[in-house]
């Protein structure tokens, strides 16, 4: 059977001259002085690793290391600049949660839009209405337009829809914290049982906790690259360690990317 | 060691389909999200009028007095004496409203859902599709008040030929969608595109004969033969005539110029979905 996410050799490359505050005098002055400055950025690069069924993986790593951008490029939403991805299965992205709402809309309205963005069989969805407002707990709140909700209950709606679809691959990128005590609690029980539910998972969060509990397997990046990869207990000490000497204003030795050919 | 690493990224490269596979892959996504786009279409409609006084009316509303600005101005005060005059501009109004108002949607039509480009893996090409089929219901709409005008004020402009709208409206329709999907692509990169846009379609109407006749540049065309070729290139100043000579003359459209306009729309709409489709991967990185 062919892993659940097979990455090889992979690298996010970013044109730090098309950024969206380009504007045509924007260009014409790159266009001058050409070769001035890096012209390109890797958010990631050369990053290696599989996850099997039945494994989740945590990824783990300082702000700015690549993790989100990681888990984008799982979802399908950036395209590798080099190397090859493949995800075998459904995936389902908790990516930054009701964000993409249209504000305009009811909120039955966006479940079905976000359904349909997402993909997802219109039946099913229909099928799931019932189950995605009551998690979602917004009342007659649901035929509402979005811009009358609190931040929460945006939060909620989008968390609700996200997790109410089964996927084979599941990528959580740090979801648990939203919403008051009541749907944290509530939240982290659904978290638990997609994790039990799904095939493979990848979960990015800063909350070490989550790593040593649920995850078999993590990998650390550090500046794109994957740097220590393994068992999360050894991996976590070592990210601990050296985010500990980061915080007393230390910087810690730039750590070789991994080869690989040798991850296994 | 790096000679190493190169050896090692060598090997696994993903290969960029050709352009038949592009197309090929793109009909099959637009197809596979067809509830998306009708859900789009749907919200865009639904939210269109819906926190106005008269809502959905402004649909019939608003090209009549489009219409009724210009009647001021031409029939009026310029003292045109035209027969029908407010049919005759009306056959024109009525198609560039659609056009305008699609192509002004596509400009912001990437852009604005930022967000959930960003969260989701769709194929972005829905968007400028849903835009276009949308504005393709609020012209239905506006075809009410024009055929209401036909039939209580100029009866006499009604003929057989005006069964034929649906097949102008089809060739015009190719048009906006090609331009919708390379503006929409293109405002990604170029934000100035929003601002200009205004300004060119105010421009490119002006030079369409929408508030005049191609009859009326008969000086232009005797005097500069191939300044008045160049204008004849204008797919709208074909798409135009053809409305006209439908609901105005009740005559047959110019089908070679009406033809030409077709193969233009055709060939820009494959180099549209083409660039669009090879600037896509990028959008979730700049926007």
């Amino acid at each position: 059977m062919p892993p659940a996410i097979d990455v090889r050799t992979l690298g996010i490359r970013y044109n730090l001259r098309l950024t969206r505050r380009n504007t045509v005098n924007v260009t014409f002055r790159n266009l001058a002085r050409r070769r001035r400055g890096p012209t390109h950025f890797w958010a990631l690069r050369d990053v290696t690793f599989h996850v099997d069924h039945g494994e989740s993986l945590a990824v783990i790593g300082p702000n700015g290391a690549g993790k989100s951008t990681l888990l984008q490029v799982l979802a399908g939403i950036l395209e590798p600049s080099e190397g090859v991805i493949a995800v075998n299965g459904r995936i389902s992205s908790l990516l930054t949660l009701g964000a993409g709402f249209d504000t305009d809309l009811s909120g039955r309205d966006n479940i079905l839009l976000a359904g349909a963005f997402m993909g997802m069989d219109h039946g099913e969805m229909q099928g799931r209405m019932g189950e995605i407002i009551e998690f979602a707990d917004l009342g007659q709140f649901i035929d509402a337009p979005i811009k009358t909700y609190s931040a929460g209950m945006n939060a909620r709606l989008g968390f609700s829809i996200a997790t109410a679809v089964q996927p084979d691959v599941l990528l959580l990128d740090e979801v648990i914290g939203t919403g008051d005590a009541t749907f944290k609690a509530k939240s982290r029980q659904r978290v638990v049982e997609l994790m039990g539910a799904a095939k493979a998972i990848v979960l990015v969060t800063h909350d070490m906790s989550w790593v040593l509990d649920f995850c078999n397997r993590a990998i650390l990046l550090e500046r794109g690259n994957a740097v220590a990869a393994g068992d999360p207990t050894t991996v976590v000490a070592l990210h601990e360690e050296r985010s500990a000497m980061r915080r007393t204003g230390g910087s810690p030795d730039p750590l070789p990317p991994l080869d690989g050919s040798g991850f296994r | 060691m790096a000679s190493q690493t190169d050896a090692v990224r060598a090997t696994y490269r993903m290969a960029r389909p050709g352009p038949l596979a592009t197309l090929k892959g793109t009909v099959r996504d637009v197809l596979s999200r067809r509830r998306l786009i009708q859900y789009l279409v749907r919200a865009d409609l639904k939210k269109h009028g819906a926190d106005t006084l008269l809502g959905n009316v402004w649909w019939i509303l608003d090209p009549l007095l489009t219409m009724l600005v210009y009647v001021i101005l031409i029939a009026i005060i310029l003292r045109s004496n035209r027969e029908a005059y407010p049919l005759f501009i009306f056959c024109a109004i009525l198609p560039w409203k659609w056009f305008s108002s699609t192509i002004g949607a596509a400009v912001t039509g990437i852009t604005t859902r930022e967000l959930i480009i960003k969260q989701v893996n769709f194929p972005k090409i829905v968007l400028p599709i849903a835009i276009t089929a949308g504005g393709v219901v609020s012209f239905i709409f506006g075809l009410v008040p024009l055929l209401a005008m036909l039939v209580f004020f100029y009866p006499s402009h009604v003929s057989v030929w005006l069964l034929a709208l649906p097949i102008v409206a089809a060739v015009q329709l190719v048009l906006t969608l090609a331009l919708a999907i390379i503006v929409s692509a293109l405002t990604v990169f170029y934000r100035d595109i929003g601002n200009l846009a205004g300004h060119l379609l105010r421009l490119w109407f002006y030079l369409s004969p929408a508030l005049y006749g191609t009859d009326q540049l008969d000086k232009l065309a005797s005097e500069h033969p191939s300044l008045f070729s160049i204008y004849e290139l204008n797919p709208f100043a074909a798409i135009f005539e053809s409305y006209r000579n439908l609901i105005y003359y009740g005559q047959a459209p110019t089908w070679n110029l009406l033809g030409l306009v077709v193969l233009e729309s055709l060939v820009l709409l494959v180099v549209s979905v083409l660039v669009f489709r090879r600037l896509e991967p990028s959008f979730a990185k700049i926007l």
